[in-house]
């Protein structure tokens, strides 16, 4: 076990190091960040005096090694669009994410999974008819438009809940919705596909026919062998979350971790970036490493790899 | 029979909306806040480093600058500086009101003046934009209600810039907590103090009772702001609609039009124009826009008429020179290329081009279909056109760069009702310069920093004509811009994209 | 699965045929694509109108169904009065090569390099979720943003940028099933024959992963073809005035509350698509695995 948490802070500690020097290299390709700060009546002059103030005239290799070096001691620098301390604007956005997020996530698990393997019992039944048609819907429905129709039924014509913004729990309501439908379908058709593989297998077919429960049989048999690839992808999607549905923030005026990276992207605030990049790679590694324990516990024999 | 089930809800749903009979929205007149929704994040409120017009609206209504330009009238009013005079070319003398208060309390003086401008000049200091300041040599107190600004060079918009665009901040406490301090908690003198913060998503004001009397921009009829970040125009129709939001901008004609019956839709016209950029310098590469012809039958070929019509709406009007005919010195006798494809077509066979010529064509900060509809239009009498989306900074970059021949975007002019703002970027041999005609930046140059009105207007009349008769440049269109209001808002809206809450009140 | 001698393989074989025959989903869904690819492959002759054709007099007409529709534009016309049957026609060019090449190139990517991580575990393990999590830590949008600054837009740029950013799921999944598959009796029975790892992976392990495949697969086209909307609006992608119907959802956005027709359209034939390779997939693991039981 220990082991094992050692290697993995080793890949998690490479991790962050390798996308930040990725990120900070492809921010400069994308466009100088002096440039971009310059804003649009920026002229010539102003880019040039720019660079010079915030320092990025050096050379790239250097600007990297300063920043890793005051990140190593906590201070992830001042955002160069608020100019305010990265961590102020980030603790400020996090824990909306992280609400926002998780809630979402186990709303799609409890509704998703269920309906996996309720449609797997009775594979082309009218069950699951309609949860592939569900998934279906899912897909394809881009967020933006479910979410403002339920803007529009919800906000606008009954006035249940607020149009946008977050600071009553009402507000989360239909932003939860509409991020754990758009997680809905892939964890919905991996569990019935999974469910439909087990199931089929002999050792399940035994247990049939011991006459064991039929629930005991789904749940501890089937469901244990079927989820493993589910908790990973789970793990995954709920990063996704977590790096925020872009959209979904934008919608409903939700200000979250996604939409700062996004929007800093554009503007070039690059220690917010970095920041938010860092994060988004301990997430990740987080929750990689997450599921394979979780894998290692329902599936003993992983445990030797 | 998803596609029916899908297609008949949408339907519905956008004729329930249509036939939506809510009552009209006066939540904010209830409780005397006025509710604004900006979709780009309002940057740190320390003016002098901020670029984006939303935080520069926030900032006029927490500080104010030694003089104030009244746009209604066109005058330019005393503010903290009670009288100003050049007491020769070079230099100009203010005497400051006494009495007045920033929000902190502290007692305004010359001190915060000569502490705040010569702290910006500083080039460590980051202020955005150089034009701004570059034409003050050092600001010096003469007494304790008196200063005086030294000029590093004639500059025909120094008065302009000292109208708000060059706040005065309390020297004491920007001395103690700097640029982040500005920002994480400002303090000005002018009609609203921040009272809460949270930066680019939520900003609450409420009216400074002690703004000084006889201040220009008067005393605030409306009591509280909140202004909140909507990045989705869809959501800030649907709060627009049920009442949630008193003012908010920029909303594209079609939705104007469809929104008009069921709230306040405003339009005003603003300084910002859009242009194609061609490329004519010689230290460019060979593009096809060297050519004198080649660039004249760009210019018959856009149908400008039918897209100004269709996409910019409102008070529009196709330009022919390359500034706006609401600035200064923006001469309207110049060469004019009616939409003409024959000619167009003509004009490429003179040029030596009977089957056409291929260009790339870089739009950034412009809608798509506008650039797409230039695009075709071209391809219709045979310039065809790769028609590439960039980021603003990606695309001025290459521009400056010299690797663009055409590059499709707008100009503000910071705002400014003077072609100096326009001109002597574009044309004046900068960086963004990529004519570089001898004969056009000397006539700008002049006309930049000469006193005389009527010497600058000369000179600007005959580099426009220049300008135009080379067809240097596809100037496309001004911009309008449609507020969306309650129907309880008295707004009005100014041709700089400055808000001015401080003189709106409720019907 | 490797043991099978030849008599038995004819035999599935013949099942498997039979099974395809009798599959409603499989014929309903290869129907489907079949009928889009071919909409797609015969675009100019059935497309009314040019699909590129602007009518800056004649925008934002409505469809059929709303009042003021024009007969010659049946769904109506976009925001620069290009006739939107003629672009949703010519769009399922683009939408199903990038949606199908894309999650192809992706699955191949992420499937190898899955099994890899998950059939050696170890230092090759490690290596590879070094990469995914990379990968997964790295904005989308800024790798477009920096491919769009460098080399412009083009369809080749875009579908190499996705095959090369998507395939995080087809790896988490594929390493994941690997590792639970490794131990099981059958595959390690292949290796005690001294089968060799390759043969073991692409033989023992990659056919039982099939259902997991297709599964990843079918969601992975829908989130290509609006990835490539998202993009296209960043400027890489299909370049203007190419239609795609991610692009046209895209485009439609701003107009979505008054205008929903404008993203029910391209939103529908999506939907259809994505209906169309879940029940060919479905379908194809149905008959195989009737037929391989």
């Amino acid at each position: 076990m220990l082991p094992f948490l050692a290697r993995r802070l080793i890949v998690a500690a490479l991790v962050a190091l390798a996308v930040s020097m990725v990120a900070f290299g492809l921010m400069f390709v994308a466009g100088d960040p002096a440039v971009v700060l310059a804003g649009q009546a920026g002229r010539a002059q102003d880019v040039e005096m720019i660079r010079q103030a915030y320092g990025l005239d050096r050379p790239l290799p250097v600007q990297f090694l300063g920043w890793i070096g005051r990140a190593l001691t906590g201070n992830f620098g001042t955002s160069l669009y608020f100019n305010l301390p990265v961590a102020t604007i980030i603790g400020e956005r996090l824990p909306v994410t992280l609400m926002l997020g998780s809630v979402a996530f186990l709303l799609a698990i409890l509704v998703s999974v269920p309906l996996g393997i309720a449609a797997s019992l009775k594979p082309g039944g009218l069950l699951d008819r309609a949860a592939l048609l569900l998934a279906v819907l899912g897909q394809a429905i881009p967020s933006f438009w479910l979410g403002l129709i339920l803007i529009v039924v919800f906000g606008v014509w009954w006035g249940l809940v607020p149009i946008s913004g977050t600071e009553s729990w009402q507000g989360y309501i239909l932003p939860v919705i509409v991020l754990s439908y758009y997680a809905m379908p892939a964890l919905m058709r991996l569990t019935r596909a999974g469910m439909i593989e087990v199931l089929g297998a002999d050792y399940i077919r035994t247990a049939r026919a011991k006459g064991l429960a039929r629930l005991r049989i789904l749940m501890v048999h089937a469901l244990r062998n079927a989820v493993l690839p589910l908790v990973s992808l789970a793990a995954v999607q709920f990063g996704m979350m977590l790096s925020g549905s872009i959209v979904i923030e934008s919608v409903f005026a939700i200000n979250g971790l996604g939409r700062l990276a996004w929007e800093s992207l554009l503007r070039s605030d690059l220690p917010v970036v970095q920041a938010i990049i860092l994060i988004l790679s301990l997430i990740y590694v987080t929750l990689t490493t997450a599921a394979d324990l979780v894998n290692a516990w329902l599936d003993p024999r992983l445990r030797s790899a | 029979m998803a596609r029916l089930g899908l297609a008949s809800l949408m339907g519905g749903i956008a004729l329930a909306l249509l036939g939506l009979s809510a009552p009209p929205a006066r939540a904010g007149k209830a409780d005397d806040t006025l509710n604004v929704a900006f979709a780009l994040e309002p940057e740190a409120l320390d003016t002098y480093k901020i670029a984006g017009r939303e935080g520069l609206i926030l900032s006029r209504h927490i500080y104010d600058g030694l003089l104030y330009k009244d746009l209604d009238t066109g005058e330019i009013k005393p503010a903290l500086a009670k009288a100003w005079r050049f007491t020769d070319p070079m230099t100009m003398e203010f005497d400051l009101r006494e009495g007045v208060t920033f929000h902190n309390g502290a007692k305004f003086t010359a001190d915060d003046v000569v502490y705040t401008l010569n702290t910006v000049l500083d080039p460590n200091y980051g202020t955005r934009f150089r034009i701004a300041i570059d034409w003050i040599e050092r600001v010096e107190k003469v007494s304790e209600f008196q200063v005086r600004i030294k000029m590093a060079k004639p500059f025909a918009g120094a008065v302009e810039m000292l109208a708000d665009a060059l706040p005065i901040y309390p020297a004491a406490y920007f001395k103690e907590v700097g640029s982040a301090g500005m920002a994480a908690k400002p303090v000005g003198t002018g009609p609203y103090r921040l009272v809460e913060m949270t930066p680019g998503i939520r900003y609450a004001f409420e009216r400074f009772e002690a703004h000084y009397a006889g201040s220009p921009k008067g005393r605030p009829a409306i009591g509280k702001i909140v202004v909140r970040t909507i990045p989705e125009l869809n959501t800030q129709f649907a709060e627009l609609l049920a009442g949630k939001l008193d003012w908010s901008w920029r909303i594209p004609p079609d939705q104007a039009a469809r929104l008009a019956s069921r709230i306040q839709i405003v339009n005003g016209p603003i300084m910002r124009i859009a242009y194609v950029g061609l490329t004519v310098a010689a230290k460019a590469k060979d593009y096809p826009t060297r050519n004198l012809l080649v660039r004249r039958a760009i210019n018959h070929a856009v149908n400008r008429e039918a897209i100004v019509q269709a996409f910019a709406g409102g008070a529009s009007q196709v330009l022919n020179a390359a500034c706006n005919p609401k600035q200064f010195g923006c001469a309207q006798d110049v060469a004019t290329y009616a939409y003409d494809p024959a000619k167009a077509k003509a004009l490429l066979s003179e040029a030596g081009l009977p089957n056409g010529v291929d260009i790339e064509m870089v739009f950034a900060a412009m809608p798509r279909p506008v650039a797409e509809a230039v695009a075709s239009d071209l391809a219709k009498v045979g310039i065809r056109v790769t028609l590439n989306e960039q980021q603003y900074a990606a695309g001025v970059q290459k521009w400056r760069a010299g690797e663009l021949p055409a590059f499709f975007t707008n100009w503000g002019s910071y705002g400014t009702g003077d072609v100096a703002f326009i001109i002597s970027n574009f044309f004046g041999g900068g960086a963004d310069d990529l004519v570089q005609d001898k004969e056009v930046i000397d006539l700008v140059t002049v006309a930049d920093t000469a006193q005389d009105r009527a010497l600058r207007q000369e000179n600007y009349a005959k580099a426009l004509k220049k300008i135009a008769d080379q067809a240097y440049w596809l100037p496309m269109y001004d911009f309008n811009i449609n507020y969306g209001l309650s129907t309880a808002l008295n707004f009005k809206p100014h041709p700089d994209e400055f808000a001015r809450w401080w003189l709106s009140s409720w019907k | 699965m490797t043991v099978l001698d030849l008599d038995s393989r004819i035999l599935q074989r013949r099942k498997l045929w039979r099974r395809i025959n009798r599959s409603t989903g499989i014929h309903l869904g290869g129907g489907l694509l079949a009928l889009i690819a071919a909409i797609a492959l015969l675009a100019p002759l059935l497309a009314p109108h040019d699909p590129i054709a602007q009518d800056l007099t004649r925008r934002l007409l409505p469809p059929f169904w709303q009042a003021g529709s024009d007969p010659a534009h049946w769904l109506g016309t976009d925001n620069l009065g290009r006739d939107y049957l003629s672009r949703l026609i010519f769009g399922a060019r683009v939408s199903l090569g990038i949606g199908l090449g894309v999650t192809l190139c992706a699955g191949l990517i992420g499937t190898m390099l899955g099994l890899l991580a998950g059939y050696f575990g170890g230092k090759t393990d490690m290596l590879i979720s070094f990469i995914i999590t990379t990968r997964l830590s790295l904005p989308i949008v800024l790798v477009a943003l920096a491919a769009v600054a460098l080399g412009g837009a083009s369809l080749q740029t875009l579908a190499i940028v996705l095959s090369l950013l998507l395939w995080d799921r087809f790896a988490v999944v594929v390493r994941s099933a690997t590792q639970g598959l490794r131990n099981r009796e059958f595959v390690q029975a292949t290796v005690s024959f001294g089968a060799s790892s390759l043969h073991v992976m692409l033989r023992g392990i990659l056919p039982n992963l099939r259902n997991t495949l297709i599964v990843v697969a079918t969601l992975e086209v829908a989130n290509v073809i609006l990835l490539e909307a998202a993009l296209s609006f960043l400027g890489l992608g299909a370049r203007p005035p190419t239609p795609s119907w991610g692009l046209m959802i895209a485009e439609g956005r701003e107009h979505i509350l008054f205008d929903p027709w404008l993203i029910a359209l391209p939103g529908s034939a999506l939907c259809l698509l994505i209906l169309a390779v879940n029940l060919l997939g479905d379908g194809v693991r149905d008959a195989l695995d009737a037929t391989s039981s």
